[in-house]
């Protein structure tokens, strides 16, 4: 008798949630004013949560295990797959920020491969993220060694290399920006400004960026290189082996995962660079390619970025953000298994 | 049983406490009738607050987009409010803000201002479905300056005039013995530069003119003001054929020509670190401790002198680049008010515009407050700020001509020719590999 009662309400309240959550869609759809609305849909989703819960049945844990992780789903749903999905949509359309008038297809993602600044922007992408990623790494290696050896004051200088990572990657930026066009300009008196230069430029970029993120990828390896177990080290000193072998043939493969951890990072943030990019250069000095002129720094997230705002192609921009998108994912996922294959298993 | 019930009880009361709670912070404005939960309801009426005057009646909101005019605007509200009751919010945004981004936010969450503002062209090509047609309005019959849409119908509101050419400090010149009326070809520039160079050391100078062509941040310098006066100077203010050119992804090749002489001319009496790398502060600290005789900025820098502590006298002169003379400068309005048609308060936005306009306490808000130039033939204030005066000169005998870049295609001086100008600046490429790059540049951007 329970379980008729019991169903006969699940599905009341089912049937009423789904009425208000409906009447409410319905009404936003419409372009209703009416206030109420908003509170129709909640109370509307409250009511198909409790039918669900009522519902007598076999699988009621997994209704239950659903009910916990709905709050979280609809969040991440709504904050990252929803806006996900749209983006790929806006991709094949005219989107202009307010409204589209027709879809295009992929229109758009041939379009972009035939410009000039988007290709250039690519491949000046994939320079720096290799050098950057090569430049960070060794830098941070070489100071947590510096930090894990027995040198005099290791915690100070551990501290100090960090630092420069807690500063905003703009404010960094305009600070470097003034060093480079002011104080390096009057140290070397009648030099031209570094940013002037486009080749000089790419290497300031560089040069930030190493000093800003070194700091950050040397703590992970003074983690990884702290964890070396001493014995281990200990029986390569016994067996006479120095100090250089010791590192090359004990330390680095005792933290190869370190490796993986620190060349993913290094890899996924050269990439998405924007931040120094933009408060040092914002893609200035220009670089001749024959009759035409491009942005010589601009890299691809600021290319983006330049697309959808200043050039207000907001469709243009958003098929941008999406090819960079799988370029990162299949860069990343590529790099994590090609290290994962070299890891020792403790 | 009764545990379960306890259990579900609490788990509901929890969901309807987190959902309630973000569903009234997206509608504080309508909930705050509903007594329904005391807390929330004054927690939103307090929020909602801003919004709603004591008499009822929506509050106008504007967003501004000149962030230096932010205070003179929330003091006239005020006064305004004073005066008719009708309460004005004024949301400014500057300073770097992407002002467009913001307003398509604020559209698609229904949060639109009654005014806003729109740069030109490509923005109004982009709300025109929005905007209110502000033809009838008083203020419209009283002024050139407001935005027109195709059919000739006024939908922007002018609130400022802006101008520029070439701006000289006036005792340099003095010294120098060059009068600035006699600025008006290429000629009598190459003359001046040629006499101020000789005399640098006397007169304490490090170059004769504060040029900045960087691309990354002084693209708007170069690509869209100096450039403008390609496209404007000695035509009339209605002339649009040089633009309309432009747009096809076509250059007149020999006025071009002329201009990327004057420009090399420009170049050539730079400091060339400010030139080729100096930022908008740079520049103007150069000019304004005195250490140049002319900057290619406008009357906007007006209320920056003060704080250099600048005591000489200045005025405008004509970026004069063609060899016949050219006698006026480039005066418009930099961006224009707009009224939102989905708007409530559609009929108090006007009754504001016009107050604004018309009324003697908004011509002083606008011109003595803001420091700037009021585009309307009735206004009788005086601006006090040197260069507002010499560009209201200008005004005042019709000798002007207008921002015809501001219709260019957006983005372009950032991403086309902006970029060309800091090559040519750096000496880089010739005036011929300047004529084609630049006609290149405009083609591809335009083909696009």
């Amino acid at each position: 008798m329970e379980r008729v009662t019991k169903r006969v309400v699940s599905i009341v309240l089912l049937i009423a949630g789904a009425v208000l959550a409906i009447t409410a869609l319905y009404m936003d759809i419409t372009g209703s004013v009416n206030a109420v609305r908003g509170n129709l849909l909640i109370f509307g989703v409250i009511l198909l949560l409790f039918g669900l819960y009522l519902i007598p049945t076999a699988n009621h844990r997994n209704i239950i295990n659903f009910l916990f992780l709905f709050p979280l789903m609809i969040t991440f749903a709504i904050t990252v797959l929803l806006p996900f999905v749209l983006g790929i949509f806006y991709s094949m359309t005219d989107w202009t920020g307010i409204t589209f008038t027709k879809f295009v297809g992929l229109d758009n993602y041939i379009q972009m491969f035939k410009k000039a600044d988007y290709l250039y922007s690519l491949v000046i992408t994939f320079i720096y993220t290799v050098l950057n990623m090569i430049a960070v790494n060794i830098t941070a290696f070489t100071l947590a060694l510096l930090c894990t050896s027995r040198v005099k004051g290791k915690d100070f200088y551990r501290a100090a290399f960090f630092v420069p990572n807690l500063i905003g990657g703009l404010v960094l930026g305009y600070v470097w920006q003034f060093i480079f066009n002011k104080v390096l300009v009057s140290l070397f008196a009648g030099s031209m400004s570094m940013l002037a230069d486009a080749n000089l430029a790419f290497a300031a970029i560089l040069i930030v960026g190493t000093w800003q993120y070194a700091g950050y990828i040397m703590m992970i390896y003074v983690t990884g290189l702290q964890g070396v177990p001493k014995d281990v080290l200990e029986a390569s000193c016994v067996d006479g082996a120095n100090q250089w072998r010791t590192l090359t043939k004990i330390k680095m493969p005792m933290i190869a995962n370190t490796f993986t951890v620190c060349i993913f990072l290094t890899l996924v943030n050269s990439f998405k660079q924007f931040d120094l990019n933009l408060a040092i250069t914002n893609g200035a000095p220009s670089r001749i390619l024959g009759e035409r002129v491009v942005n010589a720094t601009e890299f691809l997230a600021l290319n983006i970025y330049n697309t959808a705002i200043s050039k207000n192609q907001y469709a243009m921009g958003q098929t941008k953000a999406v090819v960079f998108f799988i370029i990162l994912a299949i860069v990343s996922l590529t790099q994590v298994s090609i290290s994962k294959k070299r890891e020792v298993e403790m | 049983m009764t545990k379960k019930w306890l259990a579900a009880l609490l788990t509901g009361s929890m969901i309807l406490g987190c959902v309630t709670g973000c569903g009234n912070s997206t509608n504080n404005a309508t909930v705050s009738g509903d007594t329904a939960n005391a807390g929330q309801a004054s927690a939103a009426g307090e929020s909602s607050g801003s919004t709603q005057t004591a008499a009822g009646k929506d509050a106008i909101r504007i967003v501004n987009g000149k962030i230096e005019i932010d205070e003179a605007l929330k003091a006239y509200a005020k006064l305004y409010q004073e005066k008719t009751g009708q309460e004005v919010v004024i949301e400014s945004m500057g300073g770097g803000v992407d002002i467009n981004g913001a307003l398509k936010g604020y559209l698609a969450s229904g949060n639109m201002p009654d005014i806003f503002v729109f740069g030109g062209e490509g923005d109004y090509q982009t709300w025109k479905d929005h905007m209110v047609d502000l033809d009838g309005e008083k203020w419209a019959a009283d002024t050139d300056f407001g935005f027109k849409d195709e059919n000739g119908k006024t939908v922007g509101f002018p609130y400022a005039v802006e101008g520029y050419g070439i701006t000289y400090n006036k005792d340099i010149l003095d010294k120098a013995g060059i009068d600035p009326k006699t600025l008006t070809n290429a000629a009598a520039y190459k003359e001046a530069f040629e006499t101020i160079d000789r005399m640098k050391e006397e007169l304490g100078l490090v170059a004769v003119c504060s040029v900045a062509a960087e691309s990354g941040q002084m693209y708007w310098s170069t690509g869209n003001h100096i450039f403008g006066w390609y496209l404007s100077a000695g035509l009339d203010r209605n002339d649009h054929s040089l633009i309309n050119q432009l747009k096809a992804g076509e250059l007149a090749e020999e006025r071009l020509g002329e201009f990327a002489a004057f420009f090399e001319l420009l170049c050539q009496y730079s400091d060339p670190n400010t030139l080729i790398s100096g930022t908008y502060d740079d520049q103007l600290a150069q000019w304004a401790q005195g250490k140049t005789a002319f900057i290619t900025q406008g009357n906007w820098i007006d209320p920056s002198l003060s704080t250099y502590g600048v005591t000489f006298d200045c005025g405008i002169a004509p970026l004069a680049f063609m060899s016949q003379d050219t006698t006026g400068v480039l005066a418009d309005c930099p961006s224009w008010w707009a009224v939102y048609r989905e708007g409530k308060n559609i009929d108090a936005a006007k009754a504001f515009l016009n107050e604004l306009a018309l009324s003697e306490d908004g011509q002083k808000c606008l011109v003595t407050e803001c420091g700037a130039i009021s585009p309307y033939k009735s206004c009788t204030i005086e601006p006090e700020l040197p260069l507002a005066r010499c560009l209201k000169g200008f005004v005042d005998a019709g000798n002007t001509y207008s921002w015809q870049w501001t219709k260019m295609p957006e983005g372009i001086a950032m991403n086309a020719t902006g970029l060309v100008f800091s090559l040519y600046a750096k000496g880089e490429i010739s005036k011929e590999q300047f004529v084609t790059m630049f006609k290149t540049a405009v083609a591809d951007y335009v083909a696009q």
